[in-house]
């Protein structure tokens, strides 16, 4: 069997929805599950119900890696139901370490900062310096996986070494530094600006000693109330 | 625009948070801009969107961790800006829309733990009928709205008819950016700035400052 085309857009379309019933008890168990059955073979899907109704969690990016990776599996009917269990028990924690490092935690916020930046100083140029290069890296993960998925099979978890990871997240990096220091262009320079020096420090020790975010929300509003008494 | 009506809109935006796509519309800065397009002032919109974009970057929704919604601060925030500056000077209005925004995200990552355990009813029933597997999961498009409907609803309408009293404190956009960036600039340092990357940051700090300077 192959992938096909249609095949593809519809699981794509599923992958979207894959985090719609996000829930304690399974995770992105359900939306896994249909991710799956809308593009398995008719005779294999009463086996995929009875199998993979449970528990599945990783980076909603990354699970079109798993998604193609298990349907090949089950196209070929080489492994055993319990076989393609235990590789999503293993790719689903790498998928998702190397998705949140590289999306949530670096490609995510650095368009976001530069979004912010031009959005201030151009208006809607902000919002279209972050939506489109975001979502031509999200968009390609979750199509490219399916396709790199379904290519390797189980070897897709190989992948994670490729330059599609490891040098697009350097990249991002350094430029995310560089963005972090051009924030200092949006505040205009007078004696009120003095007061970035204890709110940067404030707030990096709050991070380093990785206090609760709830209480960091709460420390924002009682700053907010002193800053509009000065 | 009215409450109800942005509480539409803004339940739509925010499916984007994790219920469809993610594509990144429901983050502040894109709800900001597009917000404050709506009604005609999109600058404001942006430097509200930006503030709590700043504010929350660094929350991350890893696992099971479910940081505060930021998502819905940004939408509540900016919306309730100008709900209030219809009855209220513009520096009272920003200082209260900051404010609600903030306790909009705390009330929304309360609320985000109660629809994610009705989601977990939403699996049992699954299990009890198999064949339902698809109307059961897109349910779940139901709750998230439902939550973003109300969590918005709450403080728009609060917004849209509170007059503020004498003596509320004030605050002007320039201070509102000074904490903006300073929160900003931490979250920004502590996922970014690294041994490796240090000199670009003060590379970045320099240019900043120049082209501050011209």
């Amino acid at each position: 069997m192959r992938l096909g085309f249609t095949r593809l857009i519809k699981i794509f379309l599923q992958n979207l929805f894959i985090q719609t019933s996000w829930s304690f008890t399974t995770l992105q168990g359900m939306g896994f599950l249909t991710n799956i059955l809308i593009g398995a073979p008719g005779d294999k899907k009463k086996v995929i119900l009875d199998t993979h109704k449970g528990y599945f969690n990783t980076h909603p990016y990354m699970s079109a890696y798993i998604v193609g990776a298990v349907l090949r599996l089950y196209d070929e009917g080489k492994k055993s139901p319990a076989q393609i269990k235990h590789f999503i028990t293993v790719a689903q924690t790498s998928l998702a370490s190397i998705g949140d490092l590289l999306f949530w935690e670096t490609i995510r916020p650095v368009l976001l900062i530069t979004g912010v930046i031009l959005g201030i100083k151009f208006g809607l140029w902000g919002l279209i310096a972050f939506i489109v290069p975001y979502n031509i890296f999200h968009l390609y993960h979750r199509i490219r996986g399916i396709v790199d998925g379904y290519r390797l099979g189980p070897d897709v978890i190989y992948l994670l070494n490729s330059a599609r990871f490891k040098k697009v997240q350097q990249a991002f990096e350094i430029i995310g530094a560089f963005a972090v220091g051009l924030l200092l262009l949006l505040v205009q320079w007078k004696v009120d600006s003095l007061l970035l020096i204890p709110v940067i420090s404030l707030f990096v020790s709050i991070l380093i000693y990785r206090l609760p975010a709830v209480f960091y929300t709460i420390l924002i509003i009682l700053i907010i109330i002193i800053f509009a008494f000065l | 625009m009215n409450p109800i009506l942005i509480s539409l809109l803004g339940g739509l935006l925010i499916l984007d948070k994790y219920a469809f796509g993610e594509f990144g519309i429901s983050q502040p800065i894109v709800t900001g801009t597009i917000i404050g397009a709506i009604f005609g002032d999109m600058k404001t919109g942006i430097l509200l969107g930006a503030v709590i974009q700043l504010i929350f970057l660094g929350g991350l929704p890893i696992g099971r961790d479910i940081p505060p919604d930021s998502q819905g601060a940004g939408i509540v925030g900016v919306a309730a800006y100008f709900f209030l500056v219809n009855n209220n000077s513009a520096p009272a209005s920003l200082f209260l829309a900051t404010i609600l925004g903030l306790t909009a995200a705390l009330l929304g990552g309360a609320m985000e733990i109660y629809t994610r355990q009705l989601n977990g009813r939403l699996y049992h029933q699954f299990l009890k009928k198999r064949r339902r597997l698809y109307l059961f999961h897109y349910l779940g498009l139901g709750t998230a709205y439902l939550r973003g409907f109300l969590l918005i609803l709450i403080f728009t309408a609060f917004a849209y008819y509170f007059i503020v009293p004498e003596g509320i404190p004030q605050i002007n956009q320039q201070m509102l950016l000074i904490i903006g960036v300073g929160v900003g600039i931490a979250n920004g340092g502590y996922l970014f700035v690294k041994k490796k990357t240090y000199i670009f940051f003060i590379i970045g700090g320099i240019c900043g400052l120049v082209l501050l300077a011209l």
